[in-house]
């Protein structure tokens, strides 16, 4: 009788224990980021300097092996079953199947999670308690000077970054540099997700007019950028503003972030 | 030692009932909306925006699915109320294709979702609808600001707020058909609707 207590206690006991496992593995390292002012990339009328509360985000890309985690625990997401609305056909493509990242790809189980859908990316960080980075607080975040690399001016690092083609197996995370934030690979790996990535108001092709513009969008359209000569920051709008809620791009990636509570 | 035993036996118990009780108050969601699918005739169709699980608000106060729209096609913007220039222009827009359809217009859903998370209550988007003159088949919504989010993504409508809590958004009327299904948009303000409401009387047909 003591036995079968004994046996029973134990197994209740670890069985918590392992319960906790989940919650241990997905526990990332957060950077604090201290607030500020964040001058939107697009200058409008109404575009006055926002103020950035403080925010934590994740230090790292999230990677193959820690989305591989999210990918067995919900198996909605998975390739085979994922709704084509909420990511499209190319969802995980570099994986050898819905569970497996592969032989072939041991070296990518650190690096960024790529061809991931923002819903992907969102649902990801529900799961692990944390949301999105909004635009403001990632390129707040961004702009974090570089610790150890030798640089002249972010924007020329950026664009020799940009310059080069997506190399055919993704380097792991923390092989890029750190910033002042102790953030890792903010430029230099993966593009990210953002949570408002569908913010950028672009003029179209066809509207030359300014009446046109007025009639397409609410308030007035962009008078400028803040810095012209950051041409850096006007590729990622642009990118960001091409992108749809369920594209899977082999270059981009995501972190997320939580509110400083 | 017994009474000790029993004691860590009864608290582990409490644990994963606790625990248990936490996915089965999930289950039970799940369950609802299940019976809520099973009420509408047909299943939802993969592509349908209606899989969207989120709740909304109506102008009445009322929580709403985008699911309970299924059975009529659907005419969708979205705005905010605070806005001066577009979004009564979108609004008149769609009213404009409302009124072309005569009696047929109680067929069909026209939906306001807002941008405004902060500001537009319930009791504002009432105020908007009366001030607008929108009827019964007009429904206006409000919701957190990811469950917006994930609409405006869905239906490619951009939008950012500004430091002054306005919106710069882009005027997209969209037509969803009978089961949430994406089938046409036309941008701008006062633009030519005879294409929208040609194709929402061919929704309207279909069964």
């Amino acid at each position: 009788m003591k036995f079968l207590l004994t046996t029973i206690i134990v197994t209740v006991f670890f069985g918590g224990i392992f319960a906790q496992q989940k919650t241990v593995t997905s526990v990332k390292k957060m950077a604090v980021i201290p607030g500020g002012m964040y001058e939107p990339f697009f200058i409008t009328k109404a575009n006055k300097p926002l103020r950035v509360a403080s925010f934590k985000m994740d230090e790292t890309a999230v990677t193959n092996a820690e989305f591989l985690e999210f990918i067995k625990q919900n198996p909605q997401w998975r390739r085979s079953k994922v709704n084509r609305l909420f990511a499209d056909s190319n969802y995980l493509r570099h994986w050898q199947s819905d569970t497996v990242i592969g032989i072939a790809h041991k070296n990518i189980y650190n690096s960024p999670v790529v061809n991931v859908s923002w819903f992907a990316a969102q649902a990801y960080c529900k799961w692990v308690g944390k949301r999105l980075p909004t635009v403001a607080e990632w390129e707040f975040a961004g702009n974090g000077k570089p610790q150890n690399i030798k640089y002249k001016s972010l924007t020329d690092f950026i664009l020799e970054w940009y310059r080069k083609p997506n190399p055919p197996i993704l380097p792991n995370v923390k092989s890029t540099y750190k910033n002042q934030y102790n953030l890792y690979d903010m430029h230099g790996l993966v593009w990210e997700w953002t949570f408002n990535f569908n913010s950028f108001i672009s003029k179209g092709d066809s509207r030359g007019s300014t009446e046109d513009e007025q009639k397409a969008f609410c308030a007035a359209g962009s008078l400028d950028v803040k810095d012209r000569s950051d041409y850096a920051g006007f590729l990622r709008f642009s990118y960001r503003g091409s992108l749809k809620g369920n594209y899977c791009i082999a270059n981009l990636g995501f972190r997320c972030a939580k509110d400083l509570k | 030692m017994k009474k000790i035993i029993i004691g860590i036996l009864f608290s582990a118990s409490i644990v994963s009932c606790s625990q248990n009780n936490g996915s089965s108050a999930k289950d039970l969601q799940t369950s609802a909306r299940e019976t809520n699918d099973q009420n509408v005739k047909q299943p939802l169709p993969e592509e349908s925006i209606f899989q969207l699980k989120d709740s909304f608000e109506t102008q009445d106060a009322k929580p709403f699915t985008l699911a309970m729209l299924q059975g009529k096609p659907t005419v969708i913007g979205m705005i905010f109320t605070h806005c001066t220039y577009a979004c009564p222009r979108l609004t008149a827009d769609i009213q404009h294709i409302a009124k072309t359809l005569k009696e047929d217009k109680d067929k069909v859903n026209f939906v306001l979702v807002s941008f405004d998370a902060a500001r537009d209550t319930a009791a504002r988007l009432k105020e908007f609808a009366d001030l607008m003159h929108l009827d019964k088949n007009w429904i206006l919504l409000h919701g957190n600001e990811e469950a917006v989010r994930t609409l405006s993504v869905l239906l490619g409508v951009q939008f950012e707020k500004d430091a002054n809590g306005d919106f710069s958004h882009s005027n997209l009327v969209s037509l969803l058909d009978k089961q949430g299904v994406f089938q046409y948009q036309k941008e701008g303000l006062e633009a030519d609707h005879a294409e929208t409401i040609n194709r929402l009387k061919k929704l309207m047909a279909q069964k």
